[in-house]
């Protein structure tokens, strides 16, 4: 029994692991592309989430549920609910600012 | 000079220093009064520059200050319009940058440039904004005042209060918020530490207790219902998972415009008005808003929601309002979801870009507009609270 | 049960895959540094920063699950609480000069 779903595990981690880096590099890609504050806090939350998410569920299906799996479900609702009210934070501060959002033909990057 | 009309002699210029900072909407409100009552004739807005000429940051830095010049003379104009007995031309606007030649460095080299402004201009009068801090140096302001006192400049303050929101956040103490905040402290001081470990439970209680005790009374705006909560979580379950696709399938779309070199992005800030209620709910559907990529609230305010979008596509989606059907369900129940769309509602504005429907809404510009009483400009400032006062559209169901 | 230990391909173990993982976040938190040093506003910076803070707890945990530190996940607990904190200070703190509550 074990034994049958143990492959499946593993290569869940395997892709779970991966996703979570390629959506953390869309996430830095943006954050270092993108032209103003608004566009990049979309990246930070968004993708970074999202990244995060990924490689902490791959990071419990290894540890398993009796050890620090649970702990680390416990830290990626965490997450989860953190990042986006922080991003949104970042964005009230910069509009309160008055810092304009980048429009298309705008030359400031 | 005096005339006639018992409002004593007409009063002459005052030069203002300002920064961007949130007490200036209410200053630039005295000011006008101030002048509307006869106090000045002209009113010289003025910003110090703390670069000089040619530095590599120069472009920058000016535009900045010229737009924070260009908000307050709308402000002014706008305060203007409003006092019915003055004229706009009677009083005169003006803003200026000074400085620019050489470096600023304590107060008195800028008590010295604005004396040496007011002399060019005539100008007997200073008020200050009582958040006025010349480059963000919080100790200066204290001694500008000094400084400018041992001219022969007459100074004050202007009597404008500093927003804030203290006593918004208590609420009332009762006993279920208390042991609702204490049971989910407890519970998770538990499920951090062993359960069955007497030191933990001990130590859990005590601070628990000091948890429930100070924020039981900020924490919660409402009494958390035993009838609707199950019921409440029980959606919720349906909804995290329908969420997570969501969040997965805008991500893949959003990445390929991240990743592409050419980037189509067409960044706009949008507005939509959500029925959902205060509180938790709006926050649920702004805090899922953001997490859809391509979405992003920026502020949330009077059931209004500021939404900055990346891509039209994810525009669409927002205005579809499948969120925000998804946080009724998971609030209200299936009858409550069935409310038209923002879209169908025409509850949606573009502010930027080919599309744009409405116009850019100014940071706190809006006091000027906005405003029904006169009490309301300096409480404008005060009503960015993100989630407690959007009740317009309060859905009640059952 | 935990199967960092179990063989994944060619001779490597689970928490090789892990390290290599932790690694890449590593690589990556260096690219975005670049946005934390550059700025140019404030708001950018503190986005930043908070990428890299989430990047911070993400490593956290895959090194306690990788290398058997359990106690490392407390910290990444305690790391993303901070994280969180930092930016909403911060925000609040540039908004109203002060007034952060």
């Amino acid at each position: 029994m074990i034994d049958a779903i143990a492959p499946v595990r593993l290569a869940l981690i395997v892709v779970f692991g991966l996703c979570g880096l390629f959506f953390t590099f869309v996430s830095m890609t943006g954050v270092l592309r993108l032209p103003d504050v608004y566009s990049r806090a979309h990246t930070a939350s968004q993708a970074d989430t999202l990244g995060a998410g990924f490689t902490l569920a791959a990071v419990a299906l290894a540890a398993g549920w009796d050890g620090a799996g649970f702990k680390t479900v416990l830290l990626l609702f965490f997450i989860f609910v953190t990042n986006p009210t922080a991003a949104h934070a970042i964005a009230r501060a910069a509009f309160e600012e008055g810092i304009v959002p980048w429009t298309e033909g705008d030359e400031r990057r | 000079m005096a005339d006639g009309g018992g409002l004593g002699p007409k009063g002459g210029s005052v030069v203002v220093p300002i920064e961007s900072t949130p007490t200036l909407r209410a200053t630039v409100t005295h000011l006008v009064e101030s002048a509307a009552d006869g106090e000045f004739s002209a009113i010289h807005f003025v910003v110090f520059a703390t670069w000089r000429e040619g530095d590599p940051e120069a472009f920058d830095r000016e535009a900045s200050v010229d737009r924070l010049l260009e908000r307050v003379s709308t402000w002014a104009e706008a305060d203007l319009a409003d006092v019915d007995d003055v004229d706009v031309g009677d009083v005169a606007v003006a803003t200026t940058v000074v400085g620019g030649d050489e470096y600023l460095f304590g107060a008195d080299d800028y008590v010295r440039e604005l004396v040496a402004y007011a002399d060019d201009h005539g100008i007997e009068h200073v008020v200050l904004d009582p958040e006025y801090t010349p480059v963000g140096n919080t100790t200066l302001l204290q001694s500008l005042e000094f400084a400018l006192s041992r001219t022969d400049l007459v100074v004050r303050e202007a009597p404008v209060a500093r927003p804030t929101r203290r006593e918004r956040l208590r609420k009332e103490a009762t006993g279920i918020r208390f042991a609702a905040i204490f049971g989910l402290s407890l519970a998770f001081y538990l499920a951090l530490g062993d359960p069955f470990y007497p030191f933990d439970v001990v130590t859990g209680v005590a601070s628990a207790t000091i948890v429930a005790v100070t924020l039981s009374r900020v924490s919660l705006d409402a009494d958390p219902s035993l009838a609707r909560t199950p019921m409440r979580l029980l959606r919720g379950a349906v909804y995290v998972p329908a969420l997570l696709f969501e969040i997965l399938k805008s991500n893949v779309v959003v990445a390929r415009v991240i990743l592409d070199p050419r980037m189509p992005i067409e960044p706009t800030l949008n507005r939509v008005r959500v029925i959902v209620g205060s509180g938790l709910p709006v926050t649920t559907l702004a805090n899922s808003i953001t997490l859809t990529p391509g979405t992003l609230t920026v502020r949330a305010r009077d059931g209004n929601l500021y939404v900055h979008s990346l891509i039209p596509w994810a525009r669409d989606g927002l205005f579809d309002g499948s969120l925000e059907r998804w946080t009724r369900f998971v609030f209200y129940g299936r009858e409550a979801a069935r409310l038209p769309t923002p879209r169908e509602r025409d509850d949606v504005g573009i502010f930027q870009g080919p599309d744009a429907t409405e116009e850019y809404p100014g940071a706190r510009a809006d006091g000027g507009s906005e405003r029904e009483d006169p009490s309301a400009a300096s409480s404008a400032a005060n009503d960015r609270d993100d989630d407690s006062d959007t009740a317009d559209g309060e859905v009640t169901a059952e | 049960m935990s199967v960092v230990d179990a063989p994944l391909a060619a001779g490597y173990a689970v928490e090789d895959f892990l390290l290599v993982v932790a690694a890449g976040f590593v690589v990556l938190a260096i690219g975005m540094l670049y946005r934390a040093v550059k700025g140019p506003t404030m708001q950018d910076r503190v986005l930043a920063v908070n990428v890299l803070g989430t990047n911070t707890v993400v490593i956290l945990a895959i090194l306690g699950a990788a290398l058997g530190e359990p106690t490392f996940l407390d910290i990444a607990l305690v790391y993303a609480l901070l994280n969180f904190l930092m930016a909403i200070a911060i925000s609040k703190f540039t908004v109203e000069r002060g007034g952060v509550l």
